[in-house]
């Protein structure tokens, strides 16, 4: 029996995964949650053990942007705390236009960057400009078994990478490639161009490439 | 292919448009310099790549207990469950 095997033989570069849309992430990332509904309506009618119910099913989410953004787990907790409390105080006006959870999210997303601003941390890293990669030097060696980094990193590498980037390349980052937003919901969001927010996210792709060949390297030589 | 005769300059401009590349062309990225240069094409997977791992970076933290048991003390001291008129600053 043959087998028609879609991977490519030759050719120019393709992912390995196959590629996720924005639509179909955030249905991934906000699938309907059995008893919700039914959670938000007593909720908003003040029923404090629905809003119980509620957090414990938002929580890690909620909780894992927060830590993700922000590289620290006693502030990570703290404006968890603060999401919270913030949607204790506004489900009412929660209309069901779009999923809770994304309106949820868009709410956190918002005490994060408040926080960040009230510390008086750009939300926006400085411009650097970015030298053309060329592969020459030590750095050779890597490329002799495997050129790119496919295959090579993990969750937990990646995790840790991501949380050495600088804060404002980190929150580009999290928001585009993890969390899934848009661009022009990105810049409305930081308050800085279309353009600025590609470029950031571009430098820090850039930078966690490097951080990961670095830590790649590690490992070769372990 | 051959992949022996980019310049640096080359490599440097398409390397300056890639962030309009990936935002225009998604994750496949054609570009005539991409047949040729090894090094450009390794730097496009691996930024490829890195881009479709984030995607799989699932909300897997969970906070520890604490921060319930502080929502819940702050809750209680808050009126509960203002009407939507009430609030202020509210879009
Ligand atoms: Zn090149």
């Amino acid at each position: 029996m043959r087998t028609t095997d879609a991977s490519p033989a030759s050719g120019p570069a393709q992912p390995l995964a196959a590629e996720a849309r924005p639509i179909q992430q955030q249905q991934r990332r906000n699938p309907p949650i059995a008893g919700e509904l039914n959670a938000i309506a007593l909720a908003q009618a003040g029923d404090g053990a629905s809003f119980e119910i509620l957090y414990n099913m938002h929580k890690r989410r909620v909780y894992s942007l927060c830590l993700r953004m922000l590289g620290n787990v006693a502030e990570a907790e703290d404006l968890t705390q603060e999401a919270f409390l913030q949607l204790h105080r506004k489900i009412g006006t929660f209309r069901g236009d779009s999923a809770f959870s994304t309106w949820l999210h868009r709410m956190a997303v918002n005490v994060v960057l408040m926080h960040l601003r009230k510390k008086g941390l750009p939300l926006v890293s400085l411009e650097e400009t970015l030298e053309p990669t060329q592969e020459d030097g030590p750095r050779k060696d890597f490329g002799t078994r495997d050129l790119t980094l496919s295959g090579s990193i993990d969750r937990v590498t990646l995790e840790r990478a991501v949380q050495e980037l600088p804060p404002g390349y980190r929150m580009v980052f999290v928001l585009h490639d993890v969390e899934g937003y848009e661009h022009n919901e990105i810049a409305g969001m930081l308050g800085c161009s279309i353009g600025n927010s590609k470029s950031q996210l571009h430098k820090a792709r850039m930078r966690l490439r490097s951080l990961l060949r670095e830590s790649a390297d590690g490992r070769a030589d372990a | 292919m051959t992949m022996t005769t980019n310049t640096p300059q080359e490599c440097s401009e398409f390397q300056q448009q890639l962030p309009d590349f990936f935002d225009s062309g998604g994750d496949r990225i054609e570009h005539p310099h991409l047949n040729t240069c090894a090094n450009c094409s390794a730097l496009v997977r691996d930024l490829n790549y890195i881009a479709t791992q984030a995607k799989l970076l699932m909300p897997i933290h969970d906070p520890s207990p604490a921060v319930w048991e502080n929502i819940s003390h702050a809750l209680g001291k808050e009126p509960t469950a203002r009407r939507a008129s009430e609030d202020d600053g509210a879009p």
